[in-house]
């Protein structure tokens, strides 16, 4: 799979970093990566680029990954555009609010580049 | 150094998130089930867990000490909710610029701001795959955004904690400490 735009959204540039090898060893390696630390950045940045994918964190200062997510669909940027959140936050009550709030996908924190590939590349298939 | 910043943290990442947010569910009390809340091996597997999966590293539970260094470096992640208190991450300077290569795949000189980063978001996923092991737990506890701090001769003070976990663990590469300290239960 190649030339997959993504948008990584996290107030970590570390985890940004780790995202993004996860995806590249998903067989994501030649994809294209936007970055944006805060839920704000994340919507500036989909006003001014498109995007095949977003990875967002959700626990973060100022507009956190709920957020992010439902100001990107009130807004409708990046229509049709799969959202996978990633977090730390392990309960079912959490995995819910995020695929009410518009996630494809819930990915928790600690992640294995193959746990990754599992819940990133079936939502790049196409229909 | 206080826990009041990062548990007001905590608390407010609790009411205005998640927590707030989910369907009523009947009460659940945290105080009956305290022996597995501060079960040490939720702590240890939790350690081994992180580090196998992020850093690719094995890591294991150490008598101690913890390698002693003059400068040092902690993350503190606060929790609010159905339990109050922090977790919190130590190590030397030189183990948390390893941590940091092994996280980003980068090298790092000294403790600088990707460094920093790095430690805090060990923090928090210290935090939250510890309360992840205890269902009500999960759900009904919040996490604050990581504070690190840096420098020589800090010390942590809490009063009459509940209880706390201290524990030295040891990879290749060095050494840390990670202490759970939760000093209000409902």
């Amino acid at each position: 799979m190649s030339e997959i735009r993504t948008l990584i959204v996290d107030d970590s540039s570390v985890m940004r970093k780790i995202v993004e090898r996860s995806l590249r060893q998903a067989g994501l390696d030649s994809m294209v990566v936007y970055e944006a630390s805060s839920g704000t950045e994340g919507l500036d940045l989909l006003k001014a680029k498109q995007v095949d994918l977003i990875l967002s964190d959700i626990n973060m200062p100022s507009m956190d990954g709920l957020e992010f997510l439902r100001q990107l669909r009130a807004q409708n940027l990046a229509p049709g555009v799969p959202v996978v959140m990633i977090t730390t936050e392990s309960s079912e009550e959490h995995v819910k609010q995020a695929i009410l709030a518009g996630a494809q996908g819930y990915i928790r924190k600690p992640f294995t580049a193959e746990q990754v590939k599992e819940r990133v590349l079936p939502l790049l298939q196409p229909a | 150094m206080l826990l009041n910043g990062v548990r007001k943290a905590a608390i407010a990442t609790a009411r205005e998130g998640g927590v707030k947010e989910m369907e009523p569910v009947m009460p659940v009390s945290l105080r009956e089930s305290l022996q597995l809340v501060s079960d040490p091996k939720n702590l240890d597997e939790t350690v081994e867990e992180v580090f196998k999966m992020m850093l690719g590293l094995d890591c294991r539970r150490d008598a101690g000490p913890v390698d002693l260094e003059a400068e040092s470096v902690t993350a503190v992640v606060g929790f609010g909710g159905l339990l109050s208190g922090a977790c919190l991450f130590k190590s030397g300077s030189s183990t948390a610029i390893k941590i940091a290569a092994a996280m980003t795949g980068m090298e790092f000189a000294e403790v600088d701001d990707t460094v920093k980063d790095g430690i805090g978001e060990m923090g928090n996923m210290l935090a939250g795959a510890w309360k992840g092991k205890v269902p009500n737990l999960a759900a009904n506890c919040g996490l604050s955004i990581p504070a690190v701090i840096t420098g020589r001769d800090y010390n942590l003070h809490v009063q009459a904690p509940e209880f706390k976990l201290v524990h030295a663990y040891r990879f290749d590469g060095g050494s840390f400490e990670v202490t759970i300290i939760c000093d209000g239960l409902q």
